[in-house]
């Protein structure tokens, strides 16, 4: 599903973002990305949706050779990947429900559609009650869950959160930690990239641990 | 269906920003009445340096003997002549009663009328020069029943050289004043543009196409560029009116005006948000 072959980002002459990494992610897997600060995570996400260009090395996500896609081509392969941020990135004028559909309609789905997934999604992440609200009216924890249901939408093979708790307690924390393990096991592939070494141990799946722009342990 | 989302989108992003919306409004309106202003300034500049060209002529006054239609043939014959006009020494002394109006008695010193006969020749527009009237004036002289003729001379290259010199101005400053404007423009639009930052990143991150991204922008484009094409036109026609009490009539095609300052808008507005959009796309 996902594969990395000797892959290197080099933004500047000195500044390497990650070096000769090599990785296979399978279907269905739920993979924490796990490392401090400025390790690489969030440039590994990016070249997953093809937000960045490896310098080095070959990228295939879902059986397509990113190097190969065309750029009119990328809107389309994005439809297939759902992401998540440690910012939300959600419209402030905006009710959850419009934000939701959003991702919908900008994608030319017929408006009956985009009722029909409203309604699942939302009833999934147990929201409706919350529709006309507005971003800065929910909690930080309901605030991702609204940023996932808008990467969510559009049933996504995979779901790429970028430290996702990272602006949460520890309670939202922990159920928005949830909520992607119950995606993951409805099918979808998750990457979760965290700089929490507890969460990830206590959660018993596959981790990618980077340091120093390479991946030290993958277990 | 994705033009409709695209339309209400644009509605949208101009009524949630409304503030920022009436500022690139009035940017633009500001910018393209500048334009207009200075676009009537230069058709008008034009207009009578056009008409003081055609003022000039050369006048040549005819003796008793002269036959006036064979003249008038001969002179017309001459190459770079336009137009030959005869004035009777009669109608030539009506005419300066009425120059001097309350002085007239002045003519009553004479006992008969002191003005000869002339011709006034127009010329075409290659000869209207020192070397042209020389030229034509010394033609004329040589025919039989020509007393003398009077042109202006070294006088009609100095005012060429002035009007010159103000041409050259007047389009100097108008392709500073376009590049403001565009300048202008295109710094606002990228404004508006940054401001919703966020939504154009969402867009691309769910799938949306560049095509589809760039639908609100241009049709903000399009409505601003109307709007302040509108404001634009009636700014002018409001400075026009003010100028005409002041100067007298002006050359002003209002139709011309109107459609200008929209066509003008708009397509800055198109281009201009395509631009910005694009390079936000990268």
């Amino acid at each position: 599903m996902i594969i990395f072959d000797n892959v290197s980002k080099i933004y500047q002459k000195d500044w390497v973002a990650l070096q000769d990494v090599t990785f296979h992610i399978e279907k269905g897997e739920f993979v924490f990305i796990c490392g401090a600060t400025g390790a690489g995570k969030t440039t590994l996400l990016k070249m997953i949706y093809k937000d960045s260009e490896p310098s080095r090395g070959a990228i295939r996500v879902l059986n397509q050779d990113l190097k190969a896609l065309k750029k009119k081509e990328i809107p389309k392969f994005r439809r297939k990947i759902g992401v998540v941020f440690q910012d939300f990135k959600l419209l402030q004028d905006r009710t959850l429900e419009e934000n939701v559909a959003f991702a919908l309609e900008v994608t030319d789905t017929p408006p009956r559609e985009v009722r029909k997934k409203l309604m699942e999604i939302l009833t999934y992440l147990r929201l409706s009650h919350k529709k006309y609200a507005y971003p800065y009216q929910l909690s930080g924890g309901e605030q991702q869950k609204v940023a996932i249901a808008r990467a969510l939408v559009r049933d996504p093979y995979i779901l790429l959160a970028d430290e996702p708790t990272g602006n949460l307690d520890a309670k939202s924390s922990e159920d928005i930690t949830n909520v992607l393990l119950d995606i993951n096991y409805k099918g979808t592939t998750v990457l979760m990239a965290t700089h929490s070494i507890s969460l990830v141990k206590k959660m018993r799946k596959r981790m990618l641990r980077i340091e120093d722009c390479r991946i030290i342990q993958d277990k | 269906m994705s033009l409709r989302i695209g339309i209400r989108e644009g509605v949208r992003t101009i009524t949630r920003n409304g503030s920022l919306f009436f500022l690139s409004l009035l940017v633009a309106a500001i910018s393209l009445f500048l334009l207009s202003l200075f676009s009537l300034v230069t058709f008008n500049l034009y207009k009578a340096i056009e008409v003081l060209d055609e003022k000039i002529e050369i006048i040549a006054f005819l003796n008793q003997r002269a036959n006036v239609d064979a003249l008038k043939e001969n002179i017309a014959k001459i190459r770079g002549v336009d137009e030959v006009i005869y004035v009777s020494s009669e109608q030539a002394l009506a005419d300066l009663r009425d120059e001097l109006q309350d002085t007239e008695e002045i003519l009553n010193v004479f006992e008969e009328n002191p003005l000869p006969a002339s011709f006034r020749v127009k010329l075409e527009k290659d000869f209207r020069n020192a070397t042209g009237l020389q030229e034509i004036s010394g033609k004329i002289m040589l025919l039989a029943g020509i007393d003398e003729t009077l042109y202006g001379g070294e006088l009609v290259d100095q005012l060429k050289k002035v009007t010159g010199i103000i041409v050259m101005f007047d389009l100097g400053l108008l392709a500073i004043i376009i590049f403001s404007v565009i300048f202008v423009i295109f710094q606002t639009i990228k404004l508006t543009i940054f401001a919703r930052s966020t939504e154009i990143e969402i867009m691309k991150l769910v799938g949306a196409s560049n095509g589809f991204i760039a639908i609100p922008f241009t049709f903000e484009g399009i409505v601003q560029g109307l709007l302040g094409g509108i404001i634009a036109f009636m700014l002018t026609l409001i400075t026009y009116r003010v100028a005409t009490y002041f100067f007298g009539s002006l050359f002003f095609p209002h139709w011309w005006f109107l459609l200008g300052t929209i066509a003008g808008g708009m397509i800055f507005g198109i281009v201009g948000s395509g631009i910005a959009v694009r390079r936000f796309l990268k």
